[in-house]
């Protein structure tokens, strides 16, 4: 092949990408000064925070405190909201697991068995995910009348060192 | 060895030339070329929209300092959009020029080989293969995150997303190879 159809063809390539950050840059100057500070993840975090009050707005939710302060009670049915892999590798002790979209499984045992009024604390795998929420607003939309989503994930709960377990 | 280099340039050549005069093959390959660009488009679109789920999404492959997320989060958007924008206009301008060309009329002929098309392809081979080479190290470190492909629905970086990742690479490279000058013989042994 020519060296000089690689040389244009680079030599684009190389305008059309002094174009894209010319263009990327001009259009998210904040989100890069943000990021630029190390503010970002903080940004993010309120970001996510404000778009979860108004998806999930009817959900209550517990830190990491409240939710070891239900576990510690003994009462509340801790419920997992990840997929079967991770939940088998390592989950809260005692806790059941319940990945959103699986709904056919709450028409079978054990949840046929779970009183309506028993506390669940629905829980995911880390801060960022909104697994928790998306599986505590269908079980109160099953009539659970004691949901509540524990937003810290099973991340922060590991690295706390409190009670895990696995199925392997 | 030399010899072997010259047969093997006769054979891509003569091999391309069949291609490009097949008229399915060559409508075939121009479909291909117009959903990569429309693919790549509409994926920059989805991360442009949405600039600070992509930065999310950047930050959790763990792998760009905190300082450099915001820069990637803002320009590889723009890279999608502007090659696939390029190779979408290209390729509608190919299906056009070749109608045009087919009823007999010769100006139908300046609407052939797309806009910059060899260099959309280059930088879109380029872009799928560090994707793919972030992916492959991020499940080899084990981290069971969110691709941010800003594609239909929200994926998990595994393999389903990095064998769709190399068939664009592979589809970009071949693109690209057909979309070569038709006449090259200075091949350099």
């Amino acid at each position: 092949m020519k060296k000089s159809v690689w040389v244009g063809d680079l030599a684009w390539a190389g305008y059309l990408l002094v174009l894209a950050v010319f263009f990327g840059l001009v259009q998210h100057w904040p989100m890069v000064c943000l990021a630029w500070r190390g503010e970002l993840p903080a940004y993010l975090a309120k970001v996510r925070e404000s778009r979860r009050l108004v998806r999930f707005q009817g959900v209550k939710t517990v830190n990491l405190a409240q939710a070891l302060a239900l576990y510690e009670k003994g009462q509340a049915l801790f419920v997992d909201a990840r997929e079967p892999d991770e939940y088998a590798e390592l989950h809260i002790k005692g806790a059941i697991n319940l990945p959103p979209g699986d709904w056919e499984a709450l028409d079978k045992p054990p949840w046929t068995e779970i009183p309506k009024d028993r506390p669940l604390v629905v829980y995911c795998g880390s801060k960022a995910c909104d697994n928790a929420l998306k599986v505590a607003e269908k079980l109160q939309a099953l009539g659970f009348a004691r949901v509540e989503a524990y937003l810290g994930g099973f991340r922060s709960w590991d690295e706390a060192g409190y009670p895990v377990d696995t199925l392997l | 060895m030399k010899n072997a280099s010259f047969f093997l340039a006769a054979v891509h050549r003569d091999l391309r030339a069949r291609w490009r005069h097949s008229v399915w093959l060559g409508a075939g390959t121009t479909l291909l070329g117009l959903g990569l660009g429309a693919v790549f488009f509409y994926a920059g679109l989805q991360k442009h929209l949405a600039p600070f789920q992509f930065a999310e999404a950047v930050m959790g492959y763990r792998l760009l300092p905190q300082a450099l997320v915001g820069v990637v989060a803002a320009v590889v958007p723009w890279v999608e959009l502007i090659t696939g924008f390029l190779l979408v206009v290209g390729y509608l301008g190919e299906v056009l020029g070749r109608m045009l060309t087919a009823l007999g009329l010769d100006s139908g002929r300046f609407l052939l080989g797309g806009v910059k098309r060899r260099s959309c392809l280059l930088i879109l081979t380029g872009l799928e293969a560090v994707f793919t080479l972030v992916m492959v190290v991020t499940v080899a470190r084990g981290l069971k995150i969110d691709c941010g492909c800003g594609l239909l629905f929200q994926r998990e970086v595994g393999p389903a997303a990095i064998s769709e990742n190399l068939l664009t690479l592979v589809l970009a490279a071949f693109l690209y190879w057909l979309a070569l000058p038709a006449g090259e013989n200075a091949i350099k042994v």
